[in-house]
């Protein structure tokens, strides 16, 4: 399944896996090339990842389903994860995400109806000099108020071409 | 040897005993859940708490994870071990369902006692419980997640322990999920270990589900019947049927655990096929009859064509009483026509391996033990599945294991091969012992020169192998190529797997009689007429069995001894309904010449869920339960002989007879067994040495 | 900020990271140089004589950390950057990395060599992907300058360094979680002993150290141990200390201070104090873990000891501030979920009594408390802490301990009232 990973990056796991002496070291990295490519790691994510690392399914799967930023079901093209964390809950966080929902028409763990977006609280994102904060994919926006996340959440809906 | 105090009292333990054997050498049981004896101390459920005072570690600590010291002070009824053992079971149960009265591990289960124990009898916590889905794991394990309290002892057992594969632990917190990446059977062949281990109901034997409540079972120390390792077990029936077997403990030879062969293999006892009723002729007959018509049969069989014209065949699955008083007929009647494997290469395998076996024996505990161990020609997961379990504790303690055969092998451990054909398995190690090997291709010949190295360079090496491709002329050289690679400072041992449960006492009764093949001749060239089968069936189990199967049909009188409905059993002339292994006091030798006692389960009787349901409401009354015909072989033999049917008498009888047997008489189930030693002076068997049929 | 001596921070401007050539006019790789030309052993000792203590929580003296190292040993060792910071209130590893990178490989060149170890990883959260970008080019350019590879400046000694990305869960933060999650094993808590210096990473001698601790050690050979001490203000201190600032102060952001400067110092001059006017209630003065402090403690000194004589630990020196209008249970409640759901679940006082503690924590907070339940609350935290498996359940009663004792008012308030009074 190449639309799990590129060619050329599972290569890149293949080979490195052959030469270093523990290739289960490599199961977080391979874990998260599957999800930013294919957006989430599914069954048959596992399954290559264990494949290409010469390791167990259940050996991925253990790990895979530690992280709370490995995603094992389908999400929406973008995770927001709010910070419900004490600085930013000291800061208004609570409102912030029942604006989210509000806005986005969904719970936590749920997705849009569009596939879009999928809400996740987070624990602290070590922004808290900047509470409230959020972060969707790899960026985090802090100092958020309502409006400032509608402006966000305008812009990454464009972005996604939604 | 540290000398601690544990609650006032003082012990003297091993270096390196945590403070929880410690106490349980003074019979004081620190409560546990995650500390397993076999799986080590990893501190996760955090109920063994006590109190050390005084010396470098002091306060509340784990028992588990503390090693005894030289004056320690401990107290496991401290105040506040106490709470804090109290808390931990009242956290352990915010989750749990309380689902006691439906579940199977009601009445063996470790939480139930530990809550009882930790006084936790009131429910505080009404938050909300967290709930999970259960896997279909296959027909022998059934999953019940809700009752997890996350000691982790399967994983440890199933993966670490067994080297499964396919089971895992999933998600984190209070989220922890224990099971199989998706649904499907278990493939580890020791998955039902888990039903021992989790101290919970969460796997429980799935063959055995809602049958019976586990104090209605009826439970004996057992040994497992079904390969020649003597692993304990402790079976249970109910209702005229065997329901279930666990693993017993045996540390010199299973441990704590056992294959799921032992486990979920017995369908044996409960065949609605078992042929229950002796018969003469084809007619049902009571048993005094058919022992009487048995002795005169054989008396005219005598009379018409002399004592060598009758054999009798004993065989690997016969207790030991049952082929020693089969050995006695034979010396009585004045025929030496007697054999203990229908399997001649076996025979002669069993008989190379006790004649020879004594200082090398290495039991499974040794194996568990040792820094090398090199398998011959023998594929441990068929021929004795808990060899391979036991050959993996090596590796995970650092050990080595180097497969010599033609194939790779399956085993649950790390392991490297060197591929040698079945026939050259000989040369192979002759060159090994440092004999010269010219048949041999060059790079195998390095390759075991350098594995003589290894050997020579290890400190507790054992070689293990297997008859079936070694065969026996394999078996002996694989003896002295043991003995070649030994030294007095540094002997090493051996294994051999054998073809049943009791192979080695058979070798031990055979001496140099002949073997099957020779008695089969026998038949066919008209110098025997009648063949005595003992547990038995030739066609079955002979090297050749449809040669047996000619010759079976040649003579004049068949009598067969049996609990399985074979060829033998249902041709005989006589036949004689015997008890099965749960059914009847006994005891088997082992492969490495262990003697171990199995004790009697429950009484022979048609199971109840045999019966037809239109056998109910019996029309008719009889004293005697349905089906409880069979008698213990060794008994039938008793009476027929004329010999006591207890068996603590007879027991007493063969070892006075026989000293190698000696320990027979105080011999006890649920011990480690005791290894027979040959007595010196008496004659060994030797190769191509048997006296023909 | 002015006024402060600033040594980690120098090279902070809003925005921009510093790298090689800035690093390196500001005296960057000096420190480097210095130690080279040392013995090992007399890096090691200098660390200690700089008394240097650990920034990643719990405040081990690095130097004496080191010395237990088996240096000397031949093989593999390996030297780890603890970057997972993921305790709530704590940012300031996070700002280091964004500001100046190069302090941090510089720092671990040195603990290598101090150590004699030949591998590093540095181990970084999933959401601080700037600042494993930062490292990464801060690495290549030091591989590229010979301050990293297999000679470094030619002293004949060898150093590499990888950064890790990890996938969230704040337990991978415990340093041997850490090495389990480095492995791709599951980031459970290794039992001590056998300690990482004993027994690490793929089982091999390794020190872990928190970003900050290593970023200071540069700083310890350019500008010499006495005067590292010096840059304290009390003499239990040494050195400076990143505080980062959050809750309820008008400013909340992260500052290089010195070690010692008194908490009303730092909340009324840095935070420019409690925002809108209000009163001070309370804080958390060294991340989430941290037993809250009152404002009759607003005059300790932010330094190890005196933190802790107040009741209290200097932990991460995240400074959270809470106002009068703070119910703090509340507040407690949510610092108890966070740790319940951080908890890995090999322990049963984390994985099932923090659950515990989060639903006593609720039932009072939402009106539905007894004194019953008051007592029972007490109970959890006599009995977690100190009985987990690792510091995290301990940590996680830092805040709730601190609630029983210094507002059990409040609790009581709750239940008499039978709601929260605060809302
Ligand atoms: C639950 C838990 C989380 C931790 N998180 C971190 C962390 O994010 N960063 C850190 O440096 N140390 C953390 N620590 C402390 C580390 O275990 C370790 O003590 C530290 O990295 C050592 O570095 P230092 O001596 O330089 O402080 C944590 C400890 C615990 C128990
Ligand atoms: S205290 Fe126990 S369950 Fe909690 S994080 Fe540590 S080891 Fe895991
Ligand atoms: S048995 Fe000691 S902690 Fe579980």
């Amino acid at each position: 399944m190449n639309d799990l990973l590129p060619q050329n990056r599972i290569d890149e796991f293949r080979a490195k896996a052959a030469t270093i002496e523990h290739p289960r070291e490599l199961i977080v990295d391979a874990l998260r090339a599957v999800q930013s490519h294919y957006g989430w790691v599914p069954d048959a994510g596992v399954d290559l990842v264990a494949e290409l690392l010469g390791v167990l399914p259940v050996e991925v799967e253990e790990i895979a389903t530690f992280y709370d930023k490995i995603y094992r079901r389908p999400v929406g093209k973008r995770v927001i994860h709010i910070c419900d964390s004490i600085c930013c809950w000291a800061a208004g966080g609570e409102e912030l995400a029942t604006h989210l929902q509000r806005t986005l028409g969904i719970g936590f763990g749920e997705t849009t109806a569009d596939g879009v977006f999928t809400l996740l609280p987070t624990c602290c994102l070590g922004a808290c000099g900047e509470a409230p904060a959020m972060m969707v994919g790899l960026t985090t926006y802090g100092s958020l108020t309502a409006a400032k996340v509608d402006t966000i959440l305008a812009q990454l809906r464009t972005e996604t071409g939604a | 040897m540290p000398t601690l105090t544990i609650d006032n009292l003082e012990v003297t333990v091993p270096e390196g005993t945590n403070v929880l054997e410690a106490a349980r050498a003074l019979d004081i049981v620190i409560p546990h859940f995650c500390y397993h004896e076999a799986l080590g101390a990893v501190g996760a459920c955090r109920l063994c708490a006590m109190r050390i005072s005084d010396g470098k570690v002091s306060g509340i600590q784990m028992a588990c994870m503390v090693k005894a010291r030289d004056g320690m002070v401990v107290s496991t009824l401290d105040p506040e071990a106490v709470e804090l053992r109290g808390h931990v079971i009242e956290w352990l149960m915010t989750n749990h369902p309380h689902d006691c009265p439906v579940c199977d591990e009601g009445g063996e289960c470790q939480l139930q006692e530990m809550t009882i124990a930790g006084g936790h009898g009131n429910r505080r916590y009404t938050g909300k419980k967290r709930t999970y889905d259960n896997q279909d794991l296959g027909p022998y394990i059934a999953h019940e997640m809700n009752r997890c309290i996350a000691c982790y002892r399967c994983v440890r057992t199933y993966r670490d322990y067994c080297g499964g594969l396919d089971f895992g632990v999933f998600g984190s917190r209070d989220r922890v999920y224990f099971g199989r990446v998706r649904d499907g059977q278990l493939e580890s062949p020791f998955s039902g270990n888990l039903v021992d281990v989790c101290p919970t109901g969460v796997f429980t034997d799935k063959t055995f589900r809602f049958r019976s409540r586990p104090w209605d079972l009826q439970e004996a120390p057992s040994i497992c019947p079904l390969c020649s390792l003597g692993c304990a077990t402790v079976p249970g029936a109910r209702f005229r049927e065997v329901q279930r077997v666990r693993a017993g403990i045996n540390r010199e030879v299973n441990g704590f655990f056992i294959c799921d062969r032992g486990r979920f293999g017995n369908g044996a006892t409960n065949d609605p096929q078992r042929p229950r009723r002796p018969r003469v002729d084809g007619a049902q007959v009571a048993m005094e009859t058919a022992i009487d018509t048995l002795r005169e049969r054989v008396a005219a069989v005598i009379a018409k064509y002399g004592p060598q014209s009758v054999a009798l065949l004993g065989s690997p699955r016969a207790s030991l009483e049952a082929n020693t008083l089969l050995h006695d007929w034979a010396r009585d009647l004045g025929t030496t026509r007697l054999v203990f494997d229908a399997h001649a290469e076996q025979d002669r395998a069993a008989r190379i391996t006790e004649a020879h076996l004594e200082h090398q024996a290495r039991s499974l505990n040794d194996i568990r033990h040792s820094d090398l161990v090199v398998l011959v020609g023998t594929d441990p997961l068929s021929e004795g599945p808990m060899l391979a379990l036991a050959v993996r504790q090596a590796v995970r303690a650092g050990g080595g294991v180097v497969v010599i055969g033609p194939k790779p092998i399956d085993l649950p451990c790390r392991c490297s091969h060197l591929p040698v054909s079945a026939d050259q398995l000989d040369d192979a190690l002759r060159c090994l012992a440092g004999g010269s090997a010219d048949a041999l291709a060059a790079e195998l010949r390095d390759a075991l020169k350098e594995l003589r190295d290894r050997l020579a360079a290890a400190q507790r090496p054992v070689m293990a192998g297997g008859p079936e491709l070694l065969g026996s002329r394999g078996v002996n050289t694989l003896f002295e190529t043991v003995e070649a690679l030994s030294t007095a400072e540094r002997p090493m041992g051996a294994m051999l797997l054998l073809n049943g449960p009791n192979s080695y006492g058979g070798a031990m009764l055979a001496g140099r009689g002949p073997n099957f093949d020779m008695l089969l001749d026998g038949i066919d060239e008209g110098r025997i007429h009648a063949l005595i089968c003992l547990e038995t069936d030739p066609c079955r189990d002979a090297r050749n069995p449809a040669r047996a199967r000619t010759a079976l049909d040649r003579l004049e009188l068949l009598v067969t001894l049996d609990a399985l409905p074979t060829h033998a059993a249902l041709n005989a002339d006589i036949f004689l309904p015997t008890s099965t292994w749960v059914e009847s006091d006994g005891a088997f030798v082992n492969n490495e010449g262990r003697l171990q006692a199995f004790a009697r389960v429950m009484e022979p009787g048609l199971p109840l869920r045999a019966t037809s349901p239109d056998s109910y409401p019996p029309r008719e009354f009889f004293l005697e339960t349905p089906g409880s015909e069979p008698w213990p072989a060794w008994r039938i033999l008793a009476r027929l002989l004329g010999r006591s049917e207890e068996l603590s008498v007879l027991r007493r009888e063969i070892a006075d007879a026989d000293p190698r047997f000696a320990p027979l008489a105080d011999l006890a189930p649920d011990a480690p067994g005791i290894r027979l030693t040959t007595t010196p002076g008496l004659p060994h068997y030797q190769l191509d040495r048997e006296t023909p049929g | 900020m002015s006024g402060y001596p600033q040594v980690l921070f120098k090279n902070r401007h809003p925005g921009v990271a510093a790298f090689l050539a800035e690093y390196e006019a500001s005296g960057g790789y000096q420190g480097l140089r210095a130690a080279l030309k040392m013995t090992p052993q007399k890096v090691r000792e200098a660390v200690k004589a700089a008394n240097l203590r650990g920034r990643g929580g719990a405040g081990f003296p690095t130097g004496l950390k080191w010395s237990f190292f088996p240096a000397d040993q031949p093989g593999e060792k390996y030297l780890l950057a603890n970057g997972d910071e993921m305790e709530p209130g704590t940012y300031k590893d996070h700002q280091l990395l964004l500001a100046d990178p190069h302090q941090l490989v510089e720092g671990m060149a040195i603990a290598a060599y101090a150590m004699q170890i030949p591998h590093g990883y540095v181990f970084l959260r999933y959401a601080y992907e700037q600042c494993a970008q930062n490292v990464e080019r801060a690495i290549a350019e030091a591989e590229a300058k010979g301050y990293l590879g297999p000679d470094i400046l030619g002293a004949g000694f060898g150093f590499e360094l990888h950064v890790h990305r990890s996938a969230g869960r704040y337990i991978l933060g415990e340093e041997t979680a850490l090495i389990n999650g480095l492995e791709g094993r599951r980031p459970n808590p290794r039992s001590k002993p056998p300690f990482p210096a004993q027994s690490g990473l793929f089982g091999k001698p390794t020190n872990v150290n928190n970003v900050e601790t290593f970023a200071n050690v540069p700083h310890i050979f350019t500008g010499g141990t006495e005067w590292y001490r010096s840059l304290a203000r009390t003499a239990e201190g040494a050195g400076t200390l990143l505080v980062g600032l959050s809750g309820h102060l008008s400013r909340t952001e992260c500052f290089e201070l010195p070690m010692g400067i008194s908490l009303r110092e730092v909340i009324e001059q840095c935070g420019n104090g409690v925002r809108g006017g209000r009163a001070f209630k309370a804080c958390l003065p060294g991340g989430a873990s941290t037993p809250f402090l009152t404002a009759a403690q607003l005059d300790t000194p932010l330094d190890h000891v005196h933190m802790e004589q107040a009741g209290s630990r200097l932990g991460t020196a995240g400074i959270t501030v809470f106002d009068e209008t703070t119910c703090m249970v509340a507040a407690t409640l949510n610092l108890a979920r966070f740790f319940a759901r951080e908890s890995c679940g090999w322990c049963t006082p984390c994985r099932d009594g923090l659950q515990v503690v989060v639903w006593l924590l609720e039932e009072i907070e939402g009106g539905r408390g007894s004194f019953e339940l008051l007592a029972m609350l007490r109970d959890q935290v006599k009995n977690i802490s100190g009985r987990s498996f690792c510091a995290l359940a301990e940590g996680a009663m830092g805040p709730v301990g601190s609630l029983l004792t210094r507002f059990g008012d409040e609790l009581e308030d709750h239940i008499k009232r039978g709601r929260c009074p605060m809302r």
